[in-house]
């Protein structure tokens, strides 16, 4: 067994290794990993138990952070660490890393401080690793979070969210190739708090973003949108459960694939509102557009509803470009892979939109334009 | 310019225009009438090139050109403009960075030099004055949440800014108020250049008091069955279709 996790007690760890053994590798017979078999992509190497590295760009001024593996000589661990790393999970991959893994990295930022500068966290390296970012009431806080390649990552995130407090994550996954790359991330929203996410990915062998959002406190909001460009035999997986665990909670979700060549676009996203939780509004929306014969998009929007008076919506659609605006485009003198390339950005630009951070913004649009260019 | 000759266009296998000839020459507006699902619309779009519209006969020579060899871009490109019944629209791409791409699609293709985008943004706001086309527009994306009228006016003012040698104008009448259709009327009149050819298709006679063509042609079942000169949209007007295609053309 790989050394201790620092502020995770045994009993925790030894629970978690219990989940792990008893789910095992997630494949493509169980139902949530349908459309994504992380074991046979593994193949005979397995998860293993290497650490995973990351690295912190010029940390912004007011964020602390806590280096989770530093326990030799023993740090004495804040309070802020202990009361939020690692939380009971019955997810089999977040569980093997908090079993697996002796590497993370936890941030905070103080009750009340608006952060402008960004927190740039990048996970690097093969192996597990842990991650957790503590906001504070009426914290503010924009996280990029970057994402290297390597043969296998598995990331475990835990973000907390303290009433008011509002967190911009955005997370931008480039080609990966031959990676096999799985991030969990579980994330509690308090009263009023907003958390927005968008995913920006590429795609590689596996690559799947899970998320578990909790909203637990009234006018608690969560906005997720993404996109992913793909070709080849890329794959990209955005698995999200939101939960209104409380009434007059809102959540959103819009995300677009543009799949060709023999790539897969898998977009699962549940909704579930509790019992009591009325007033809640949640809508979610994805869409697909395959661009060759072997591509794929599985969309499968859920919902589970056991409160009244909720507003909620769903959709997903799958398609080619239309014909109709490619032909005006056309006849107005536009090239056809030039016109192909503008309707496949507009298709996908009011997902990009939702990026509040302007350079993030502009960024993702960059890489999306050079994924598009390169598929044209 | 516009030389037609026994053109006979299939859609989906079934034959919808079976013989229609056409000349028009430079400086002249012709006028095409025609009852509903006559082969209007058809001709339109096989003049800009449309997919799935199938020349199974006769010839469309576009200044002694075979336009049919032609994409719709480098028809465009060569000066043919077709403004639609029912402009697209296309969420995500605003109409500035619209016009902006095909201004310059055109004109590279032509072995001019781009216009940048001040000068761009010049020569649209210009133009966009007199057709009543607001700043506002030009900002949204294009044609999403346009009027009807909205639409139209869009569509001239492309035209204002493309200049082409060939504009067809496909019921750019239809869903427009009195008011709307004097403004696009008028814009249309300001195009009219000795140097330019336009094709004006319309159900009713309407348009064509403020658009005044030199020459009339009625379509119906995909030929050509009376010819004349602006007298003849009274004549229709005042006999309905029924009279005049019953008679032999």
């Amino acid at each position: 067994m790989a050394a201790l996790v620092l502020g995770l007690p045994e009993a925790r760890r030894n629970e978690a290794a219990a989940v792990f053994r008893a789910r095992g590798v997630p494949h493509r017979r169980i139902e949530e990993w349908k459309y994504s078999d992380l074991k046979s992509a593994l193949g005979e190497a397995g998860v293993g138990a290497v650490v995973a590295q990351w690295l912190v760009g010029n940390l912004p001024c007011g964020v602390e952070v806590f280096d989770l593996a530093q326990n030799n000589p023993p740090a004495e661990i804040p309070d802020w660490v202990r009361e939020n790393f690692a939380t009971a999970t019955h997810n089999a991959m977040s569980s093997a890393s908090l079993a697996l893994s002796s590497g993370g990295v936890a941030f905070r930022v103080p009750k009340g401080a608006q952060i402008t500068d960004l927190l740039k966290v990048d996970f690097t390296g093969p192996g597990h690793v842990r991650g957790l970012l503590v906001l504070e009431d009426g914290a503010s806080l924009t996280l990029v979070e970057g994402v290297g390649i390597a043969d296998f990552r598995n990331v475990g995130f835990e973000i907390v969210l303290g009433e008011g407090a509002s967190l911009d994550h955005v997370r931008i996954s480039p080609d990966g190739g031959e990676a096999v790359l799985v991030e969990e991330a579980a994330v509690h929203v308090a009263a009023r708090a907003i958390y927005r996410a968008h995913f920006a990915g590429f795609g590689s062998k596996l690559s799947r973003m899970e998320l578990e959002i909790a909203l637990e406190g009234e006018g608690a909001q969560a906005h997720l949108s993404g996109v992913s460009v793909l070709d080849g035999k890329r794959h990209s997986d955005v698995t999200t459960h939101v939960i209104h665990r409380v009434g007059n909670t809102n959540s959103t979700q819009l995300f677009k694939h543009v799949a060709g060549g023999g790539s897969r676009a898998v977009y699962q996203g549940k909704v579930t509102v509790a019992k009591g939780a009325n007033g809640s509004d949640s809508n979610q929306s994805a869409k697909a557009l395959l661009l060759g014969d072997g591509a794929e998009a599985d969309l499968k929007p859920e919902l589970e509803i056991f409160a009244d008076d909720v507003k909620c919506a769903h959709g997903a659609a799958v398609g080619d470009l239309d014909a109709e605006s490619l032909f005006y485009l056309r006849a107005r003198g536009i090239p056809e892979t030039e016109a192909r390339g503008l309707l496949l950005h507009a298709f996908l630009e009011d997902a990009v939109a939702e990026i509040s951070n302007i350079d993030q913004r502009e960024l993702v649009r960059t890489e999306l334009l050079t994924a598009l260019r390169a598929m044209a | 310019m516009l030389e037609i000759k026994n053109l006979h266009v299939a859609v989906g296998g079934k034959e919808i225009l079976k013989g229609l000839s056409l000349s028009i020459r430079a400086g002249e507006v012709h006028a095409i009438m025609g009852p509903n699902g006559s082969g209007k619309s058809t001709l339109s779009y096989v003049l800009a090139g449309r997919a799935g519209y199938d020349i199974t006969q006769g010839s469309i020579l576009y200044n002694g050109e075979n336009l049919a060899a032609l994409s719709p871009e480098v028809r465009a490109a060569k000066g043919v403009f077709l403004a639609m019944q029912y402009p697209v629209e296309i969420p995500g791409v605003t109409t500035m960075t619209f016009l902006k791409t095909a201004l310059n699609s055109q004109r590279r293709a032509r072995g001019e030099s781009d216009i940048d985008a001040v000068g761009v943004l010049k020569l649209v706001r210009a133009k966009a004055k007199t057709l009543n086309v607001s700043e506002e527009m030009l900002k949204r994306a294009l044609n999403v949440g346009f009027s009807g009228g909205e639409k139209k006016r869009l569509e001239i003012l492309q035209m204002a800014i493309f200049e082409p040698k060939l504009a067809i104008l496909d019921e750019t009448d239809s869903g427009l108020d009195i008011d709307a259709l004097k403004l696009v009327a008028e814009g249309v009149n300001t195009l009219r250049d000795p140097a330019r050819a336009m094709l004006v298709i319309t159900h009713y006679q309407r348009l064509l008091d403020y658009i005044v063509p030199d020459r009339i042609h009625v379509l119906a079942n995909g030929r050509i069955v009376a010819e004349g000169g602006k007298e003849l949209a009274l004549e229709l007007e005042a006999k309905g279709y029924e009279h005049i295609v019953k008679e032999p053309a």
